[in-house]
Parts: structure tokens; C-alpha cells; sequence
């Protein structure tokens, strides 16, 4: 083959492959990459008083960038989805508390900005455990959070988590373990969690 | 239609090649087959763990989340993708006869790749994994994997341009798909979830290098291995050129367009999951003529399959090219879909990528290209069956039972009824856990004795012997036997 020939063939792999390349993922990665906060209109009134969606502030708790770290090393996402799925497309709208607050009518399937303080969603690959969602809002405790993970087995006997022991550490006086600064992180993430924020009507109208 | 005999200057010709492409093609596999051990092992591991999450939970190397990333990643990075780049480096230089130039060159990008495939692992294991599927390495990593196989690129096309044949090769068009498609997957995936601005592209730009990995870079190298050994073997040109042509390029224009419908119903555009479903459906088309291809190539034939090791391996493969096809096609459509969605289904499909079709083509083309390149012969015939069928049992334990579990598990979290556990849905496919552990220790086994006779070859170790190692050897049928080995 001549290397006219050769551009030619070239040419054709690149074009075969560069549509889809350049509409199935840079053009929709570089517009979402400018997606901006919504305000709430005129007499859309929110708990809490938020003024706009996604709500920065709820999202990060201090050192949760570091949690999320500790989520994603610990390989978390491997068993544990963050989606919520609309009812078309599977059951997790029925799973009581993976969608948000039923309770207060807040339930909904997860949307784009949901993750917007992340710098990549971990949307998970299998469904070993829960989706973890709006784990922050099924969780009543830090305590119960620190116990979920330090003994899963405590509230499920059942349950196919492993114990997360070496995030904690036996404690200096008594009996009794005590989280590392590592194990207080990840929880503070995983409180972070909630991704049933009232939807703006600005956001539903794309405007 | 007869292949022509080849002179005695043809054959000196091949032989010369071969013994430029010794040193480098043999790094890249016996390190291909060690990493491989290790992933069967961590596959063991890891299964072992999640019927077992207690075992061993005081150690932080221990937990499922690290062990099975460093699983996957060992598999394909440490494995399967040497193992390619092995391969594609001698097909190319047989298939244009040239010979490697400067394999030195080669050897140290073997040691770079080496190199990132540790360090990823070591990473994964000690706590700087990301959590995203085949891209769990931390975001400095990449440029190591970038430049080392670009270095193999930088040989292989050339080789392409200096051709010295007059015929050209399907496989040929497949090797350069591979070694062009991939680095552009790569470097596009890494910058767009390093650049961290829209997190849930990021996630999809995962999802998408997953597929375009099988689809663009682990279909392309083993349809390449398979177009060469089927018609090398059993002595016939391919059963329809034009066909095979126009597989590939229905294979180029919609890979590319699949990968999405992994989150479908997540938070996408909708369109973008039925893109990539359709897309996933449409390629099912070009696999299946592939397949068909190259299984009419073989008609009457077939008793080859018995002696060569080569043939039978890559057979193998292509079958479960044609289940993966069709398997991934039926996942991306909604009826399916939504309920083997993050099961043990979709593990099982990713499996069968990358240990099913690939890892047996492969096996296929060391079998073929090992005794070429050392001038030696497989030490023993025994040991190749018991490669092949402890392999062959093994993968299909786990492919059936992951699949079939996925079933079952995607039923089980299909149902909310809040009365009942969530543990329920792990509880019930714990028995397929178990045999997927039991099936990784078969696969285990059957790499230790692959790793062992590999180890001997690389050694220079083999049977000196002027007929080929078989899988059956049987008295007064070497006539039949030599063309069984793809010599003719």
C-alpha cells in the first residue's frame, strides 16, 4: 500500500470513528461542563430556603472531598450504584428511600446536576448493596453511619459488606473502636448524599 | 481453490522474521501470561470475598472493592492488552514480511507498559484507586500507557507502509484499526474524566472506553488473529472477501456509538442510551457475518479442530465474539436491559469480552506463533488439552452462571416489597458466587500448566522436533496432522 493510499484508509478510520467521538461524548462532556446553578422562580418555596439548584452548600461537608477519595479507593462504587432510575426504566422509584424523601413528596430519579460538585459521578457498576443515593437522608446518626460500616453484619446478618475495620482503630481508654480521620471523611460524604433537592421549574422548562 | 506452496526462499524469508520478532513478541507474552496467573488468582480472590465479606476484614488489601478492581486490571492491562500487542506485532510483520526493525526498542516498551501495569495495581491495592471501572488508576498514570503503546504503533505501521507484499490482508485492516482506535479511546477517556467538569460524562466517557475497548481495540486484534490462522490452517482462502470488508467497516462506523446504554435510565439524555442500544443491536450484524465467515472458511474441514490447538482455541473465541454480540445486544434493549442492569449479568458480559473471546483467540495465537518464534515445539500435547478444557469449562461455568445469576439477582432487586431485606437478593445469588469461585480455580489451573509450558518455550526449552506439537497425535495420520499445525 502507497502511502497516498494509506492517508486514504487513515482518513476513513478517522471519520468512521470521529462522529461518534466527537456527538456521543466531547460535544455532550463540554456542554455539561458549563451547566450552571438554577434559581427558584417567583412562589416556588423550598425547605431550607434554598435559592437555587443544585444547592452548593449541601452537597460538600467539609472534608468530604476527601471522603468521596476514600469512597472511590475503597472501591465502594463497584457495589453500590448512585442511580436513581425513572419507573420506565427499572424498580428504584418503589425501593422505600432510594429516590429521597417519600414522605415529604420529594422522591425523584436522579438528574445531571445532582452531581455537579463531584468531578466525576460515580454512578456505579453493580448492584451488590443499596443504591446510596440519598443515603445521607436513610441514615438517622453519625453513629449508626460509623456502625454500618465498622460492622455491616450488626444491622444484617445477612448482609454481603465487609467490615470497613481498618478505618477504625481500637480506642485509648476502655473498650471499643474509634474512627480514623479517614472513617469520619468518608461519613461526612456519605451524608453528603442527597440528591432529592426540589427540581426548579427553570430547570424542568431547559431554560 | 489450493494455497500455493510455498519455495524454500519464502520459507527462509518467514524464518528471518520470526527471529526478529523473537525477543520482543516473547517479552511482551510470558509477561502477558504472568499477569495473567495473577488475575485468575485475584479473580478467585474476589469472589471468594463477596460470598465471604468477613474473611481476612481486618487487612485493608482485602476488601472486594480493591480486589476486584486490581482483578480487571491485571486482566486487561497486564494481560490481555500484552498479549495483543504481541500478537499484533508479529502478524504485521509476517503479514507484510517485513522484519521487526530494532526490537531493543520494543523490549524497553514492553518494560514502560510493565512498569504501568504495576504501578496501577499497586495503587489500586494500597488505596489511589478511582472506582472507575478499567480507569481506576490515579489520573497521572495514563501518559505511561500512552507512550509505550504508542512506541508499538510507531512499529507497526511502518512495517504497514514498507510492505513488501503485494496482497493485502483483512487482518491487516484490522491491525491498523486497533492500533489507531485505541490510543484516540484512551487519551479521550483519561482527559475527559482527568478535566473533572461534568461529572456525569465523566462517568459516561467510562462507560464508552469500556465498549470501544471490546469492540475497538479486543474484536479488531482477535478477528485479525482469527482471518489469519482459519485460512492458514485449514489451507483455504476466506470464504467471502467482500463480506469480510464490509464487516469491518460496519464494525467502524457504529462501535464508536455504543457504551452508553450501560446507565441507561440513568441521568443521560435519553437519546444517548438508545444510540448506543441500537448501535449495540446494528454490530450484532457485523459479528454474526464475521462469524459466519470465517465458520464457512472451515466447512468440511472441521476435523482440524481436533489436532490443532491453534484452531480450536480460536474457534472458541469466535463462538463467544457471536454470544458476546448477541448478548450485549439483548441487555441494551429496554425489555432486557432494565432488569439485568447492575447484576452479576452485566459483570458476566464483561467477563466474556474480556476472558471469553479475547483471552481464547489469543490462546489460539500463541499456540500458532510461540513454536514459529523460538523454533521449538510445545513440550506436551497433554498439557494443551488440559489448558484448553479446564479453561473452556471454566470460562462457560462462569459466563452461564453469572449470567444466569444476573437473572436471578435483577429479579430479586426488581421486587420492593419493604417487608423484605434487601440482603435477600445477595442471599439468593450467594450459590452462584460459589460456583464462580469454583470455576476461577479451574481457570487457575489451567494457567499454571499454560504459564508452565510457555515459561519452558520462553526458556528455550521446547521439543526440538520437526513435527508440530498437537493435541492428538495420532500414528500414521501425520499428514493430516502437519496440515492440522498450518503447514503445508
Amino acid at each position: 500500500m502507497n502511502s497516498t493510499n494509506f492517508w486514504k484508509l487513515l482518513g476513513a478510520l478517522g471519520l468512521s470513528f470521529g462522529a461518534p467521538w466527537l456527538f456521543l461524548v466531547v460535544l455532550p462532556y463540554l456542554g455539561q461542563s458549563d451547566a450552571k446553578t438554577v434559581p427558584y422562580g417567583e412562589g416556588e418555596e423550598v425547605e431550607g430556603g434554598l435559592a437555587v439548584y443544585p444547592d452548593p452548600t449541601l452537597q460538600r461537608h467539609g472534608a468530604s472531598d476527601y471522603g468521596r477519595d476514600i469512597y472511590a479507593a475503597e472501591g465502594c462504587a463497584y457495589c453500590h450504584t448512585q442511580v436513581v432510575r425513572p419507573t420506565y426504566a427499572g424498580s428504584d422509584m418503589w425501593h422505600s428511600g432510594w429516590g429521597g424523601r417519600e414522605e415529604a413528596g420529594l422522591a425523584r430519579e436522579t438528574q445531571p446536576a445532582d452531581y455537579a460538585t463531584e468531578g466525576v459521578a460515580l454512578l456505579g457498576y453493580q448492584r451488590i448493596g443499596q443504591d446510596l443515593s440519598n443515603i445521607g437522608h436513610r441514615v438517622s446518626s453519625r453513629e449508626e453511619m460509623h456502625r454500618h460500616l465498622f460492622d455491616p453484619k450488626s444491622f444484617d446478618y445477612e448482609s454481603a459488606m465487609p467490615a470497613f475495620k481498618h478505618l477504625y482503630r481500637p480506642a485509648a481508654v476502655g473498650t471499643g473502636f474509634v474512627p480514623t480521620p479517614r472513617a469520619e471523611a468518608l461519613v461526612d460524604y456519605l451524608f453528603s448524599l442527597k440528591k432529592d433537592q426540589p427540581l426548579p421549574k427553570a430547570y424542568l422548562s431547559g431554560n | 481453490m489450493t494455497v500455493p506452496q510455498p519455495t524454500q526462499e519464502d520459507l527462509n524469508e518467514r524464518a528471518a522474521i520470526d527471529r526478529s520478532a523473537r525477543y520482543p513478541v516473547m517479552f511482551f507474552f510470558t509477561s502477558a501470561a504472568a499477569w495473567l496467573l495473577f488475575a485468575t488468582l485475584m479473580g478467585l480472590l474476589s469472589s471468594v470475598k463477596l460470598r465471604v465479606p468477613g474473611l481476612w476484614d481486618d487487612c485493608p488489601f482485602m476488601g472486594y472493592g480493591r480486589l476486584f478492581p486490581v482483578h480487571t486490571n491485571a486482566l486487561v492491562y497486564g494481560w490481555a492488552m500484552q498479549a495483543g500487542i504481541g500478537v499484533m506485532l508479529w502478524l504485521m510483520a509476517r503479514l507484510t514480511r517485513s522484519r521487526i526493525q530494532s526490537p531493543a526498542a520494543l523490549i524497553v516498551a514492553g518494560h514502560l507498559w510493565n512498569a504501568a501495569v504495576v504501578l496501577a495495581v499497586v495503587a489500586i491495592w494500597f488505596g489511589a484507586g478511582r472506582s472507575l471501572p478499567l480507569l481506576d488508576f490515579p489520573g497521572w498514570m495514563w501518559p505511561l500507557f500512552a507512550a509505550s503503546y504508542a512506541i508499538t504503533v510507531l512499529w507497526v505501521i511502518p512495517m504497514f507502509l514498507g510492505r513488501r507484499n503485494a496482497l493485502f490482508y483483512i487482518s491487516e485492516l484490522y491491525l491498523i484499526g486497533a492500533a489507531v482506535w485505541f490510543p484516540w479511546i484512551f487519551i479521550t477517556a483519561n482527559l475527559l474524566i482527568n478535566k473533572g467538569s461534568a461529572p456525569v460524562m465523566g462517568a459516561g466517557a467510562n462507560a464508552w472506553y469500556l465498549s470501544n475497548l471490546i469492540y475497538f481495540w479486543m474484536a479488531p486484534v482477535a478477528l485479525a488473529v482469527a482471518y489469519y490462522i482459519i485460512p492458514k490452517i485449514s489451507g483455504r482462502p476466506i470464504y467471502s472477501y467482500p463480506l469480510a470488508q464490509a464487516s469491518f467497516w460496519l464494525l467502524a462506523v457504529l462501535a464508536g456509538w455504543t457504551g452508553l446504554s450501560r446507565y441507561m435510565g440513568g441521568p443521560f439524555p435519553a437519546w444517548m442510551s438508545a444510540v448506543s442500544g441500537a448501535a449495540a443491536i446494528f454490530i450484532l450484524l457485523a459479528i454474526l457475518a464475521t462469524v459466519v465467515n470465517l465458520l464457512m472458511t472451515l466447512r468440511g474441514c472441521t476435523k482440524l479442530w481436533e489436532y490443532s490447538p491453534s484452531l480450536r482455541f480460536t474457534v472458541l473465541g469466535m463462538l463467544m465474539l457471536a454470544v458476546y454480540a448477541l448478548l450485549s445486544a439483548l441487555g441494551s434493549t429496554f425489555v432486557f436491559g432494565k432488569n439485568l442492569q447492575f447484576t452479576h449479568f452485566t459483570a458476566g458480559l464483561d467477563l466474556l469480552a474480556f476472558y471469553g473471546f479475547f483471552s481464547m483467540t489469543m490462546f489460539g495465537a500463541f499456540y500458532f506463533i510461540v513454536p514459529r518464534i523460538t523454533a521449538s515445539e510445545w513440550p506436551s500435547g497433554a498439557k494443551i488439552r488440559t489448558h484448553f478444557w479446564f479453561n473452556t469449562y471454566g470460562v462457560a461455568t462462569i459466563v452461564v452462571i453469572t449470567l444466569v445469576g444476573g437473572i436471578a439477582q435483577g429479579g430479586d432487586l426488581a421486587n420492593w416489597n419493604p417487608e423484605r431485606a434487601f440482603s435477600v437478593s445477595t442471599t439468593n445469588s450467594g450459590a452462584y458466587i460459589v460456583g464462580r469461585s469454583v470455576a476461577w480455580a479451574l481457570i487457575t489451573w489451567s494457567n499454571l500448566v499454560f504459564l508452565s509450558q510457555l515459561g519452558l518455550m520462553f526458556l528455550g526449552k521446547g521439543r526440538k522436533s520437526s513435527g508440530p506439537t498437537l493435541i492428538h497425535a495420532e500414528p500414521g495420520e501425520v499428514s493430516s496432522a502437519r496440515a492440522a499445525a498450518g503447514i503445508h
